[in-house]
């Protein structure tokens, strides 16, 4: 299992608003490594910085969150790390390699829906392997392994819109996991989800990621989620600008059940703890709102 | 509704014949329903009507498969390549807002009073229409879906061959009635203007004569290939947008 929850190197205890380590202590490869990252956008009333001086280093193996306020770049930081926007400043590097162009070390499920409406469950499971040109019989075996992992038997060759929100979210999970990348970048991918099915679902990314060794990058404004999930949160500070303001260490035991966490005592204190740092952000940026 | 169609169509011709018959409609300027079938029958069988015909459809699937070929094309590469698509969107708008029928003369010059003339005008009909929904289609497709597909690892052709030529489809196919109904009336217009071969130049010949009956059954030929053309198309997009939601069946009309 990743070290990341089992040995937390003092500069970030456990439940302490730490700053990000500096550089000089996370020289082992990390997943994905972001230094000085700022991303200004220009728009028709000047230039908009959305995210400023980043610095965020993701262990390898390990699940990180990232929340805050709406509109604090939470996704802008996703699709520099993905290679779909290029940073205005700063350097990203993923494996200890700096990134050029698309992430090949990547998948991304993204908060909308984004299957092929014209190909089948099956198709769009494969659509990565595809990509690769393995099409073979063994391809499709495996595509089908996937559709069942994510409790799909029987649709193999139904359309997109014959589905159904939830069951779309599980191809959709399916073709991103398929491709085995390293890396899987996800963007509240269950926030159009009713709760029950939500919940569900996270069970079953933590089962598909459990021994994947796979990064898991997460965004999501949901606390309570980003805490079940996740090995570590880092918290975003209100939009423009926004900065990394605290990391947290989650170190509730694993396997975890989904259903039971919430209701656990040390939940409840990290929840108080992360909380207090997310609210005066969530604060600002209503404020911000109202101006 | 099928028999109720037939019945309309029955009724409207039994109308016309029976105005003819009681005198109301002079016969020399309307003919009858009942001679017109006969001249078809009478082309039909001379085999007359197979060989114009054939003349005719020839044209038209050339026209449509070249317009169609050479829309497709340019309509993806406007749409890829941002500053080709500014530069040539003043001519294009130019182009399209010809009326083509001036231009079936010139094409007579150019390329004789053979197929090759019809052909010209067919292609400048048909290639407009597929050449802008192909733009738009392409245009249209959700950056949800390419980011997706990138991130998933596909090259450039890939993705032109699995997103961007699907997607711009169901845009071709929803002008696919129009464009080919298009390129029918674009043949037939350019024998009409000068031809010895096609539907177009016997409808021209039989007018000259003051042939009324002749005229009324090429335009029942015409009729008739449409329909049969229109009934292929449905079937095709049947087929190749199986994966579309599938209309609600209140408003769904049959051809």
């Amino acid at each position: 299992m990743p070290e990341c929850y089992q040995e937390p190197d003092d500069a970030r205890k456990s439940v302490s608003a730490a700053p990000a380590p500096s550089p000089a202590e996370s020289r082992q490869t990390a997943a994905v490594s972001l230094r000085g990252l700022t991303q200004r956008f220009r728009s028709n009333s000047g230039a908009y910085t959305a995210v400023q001086n980043i610095d965020l280093d993701v262990r390898p193996g390990c699940f990180l969150s990232l929340v805050g306020p709406s509109g604090c770049g939470k996704s802008t930081v996703l699709n520099v790390v993905a290679g779909l926007m290029t940073p205005s400043e700063g350097t990203v590097e993923v494996f200890g390699e700096p990134l050029r162009g698309v992430n090949r070390r990547a998948s991304y499920m993204f908060q909308q829906d984004a299957l092929l409406p014209w190909k089948t469950v099956l198709e769009n499971v494969l659509l990565g392997l595809t990509f690769q040109n393995r099409d073979g019989a063994e391809a499709h075996e495996l595509g089908r392994v996937w559709v069942r992992r994510v409790g799909l038997s029987g649709f193999e060759h139904a359309y997109p819109h014959q589905l159904s929100g939830g069951m779309r979210r599980r191809v959709a999970m399916a073709q991103s996991w398929i491709v085995n990348p390293g890396l899987v970048l996800m963007d509240e991918p269950f926030g159009a989800l009713d709760v029950h099915t939500r919940q569900r679902m996270e069970g079953e990314v933590l089962d598909l990621w459990a021994g994947s060794g796979n990064t898991v990058l997460f965004i999501t404004h949901d606390l309570e989620e980003a805490i079940a999930l996740s090995d570590e949160v880092a918290v975003m500070s209100a939009g423009p600008a926004s900065r990394i303001v605290a990391r947290h260490h989650i170190d509730l035991a694993r396997p975890r059940n989904l259903l039971d966490i919430k209701t656990e005592p040390r939940f409840g204190e990290l929840y108080r703890t992360i909380w207090s740092d997310l609210r005066e952000e969530v604060l600002k940026s209503y404020a911000r709102d109202r101006e | 509704m099928f028999v109720w169609q037939v019945l309309l169509g029955v009724a409207l011709l039994g109308t016309w014949q029976g105005l003819v018959g009681a005198g109301v409609l002079d016969k020399f300027f309307f003919s009858r329903p009942s001679e017109v079938a006969m001249r078809v029958w009478q082309w039909l069988v001379t085999g007359m009507l197979g060989e114009h015909l054939a003349v005719t459809l020839l044209e038209a699937f050339l026209s449509f498969t070249i317009g169609a070929g050479a829309g497709i094309g340019l309509g993806f590469l406007l749409a890829r390549v941002g500053w080709l698509a500014e530069l040539l969107d003043p001519y294009i708008r130019i182009a399209n807002a010809l009326p083509r029928v001036v231009l079936a003369p010139i094409f007579l010059l150019w390329f004789g009073l053979g197929i090759w003339s019809k052909v010209a005008l067919g292609v400048t009909v048909v290639f407009f229409i597929v050449f802008f929904n192909t733009f738009q289609g392409v245009r249209d497709v959700s950056p949800a879906l390419l980011n997706n597909a990138r991130m998933l690892g596909a090259s450039e052709r890939q993705l032109a061959r699995h997103v961007l030529l699907p997607s711009a489809l169901t845009w071709i196919f929803s002008s696919l009635h129009v464009s080919v109904g298009f390129a029918i009336i674009a043949v037939v217009v350019a024998e009409y203007l000068g031809a010895s071969k096609g539907v177009g130049s016997v409808i021209s010949e039989s007018e000259g004569l003051f042939d009324t009956t002749g005229v009324f059954a090429g335009m029942a030929v015409l009729a008739g290939v449409v329909l049969v053309v229109g009934t292929g198309v449905n079937w095709l997009e049947r087929r190749l947008l199986r994966w579309k939601p599938e209309r609600s069946e209140s408003s769904g009309t049959r051809a």
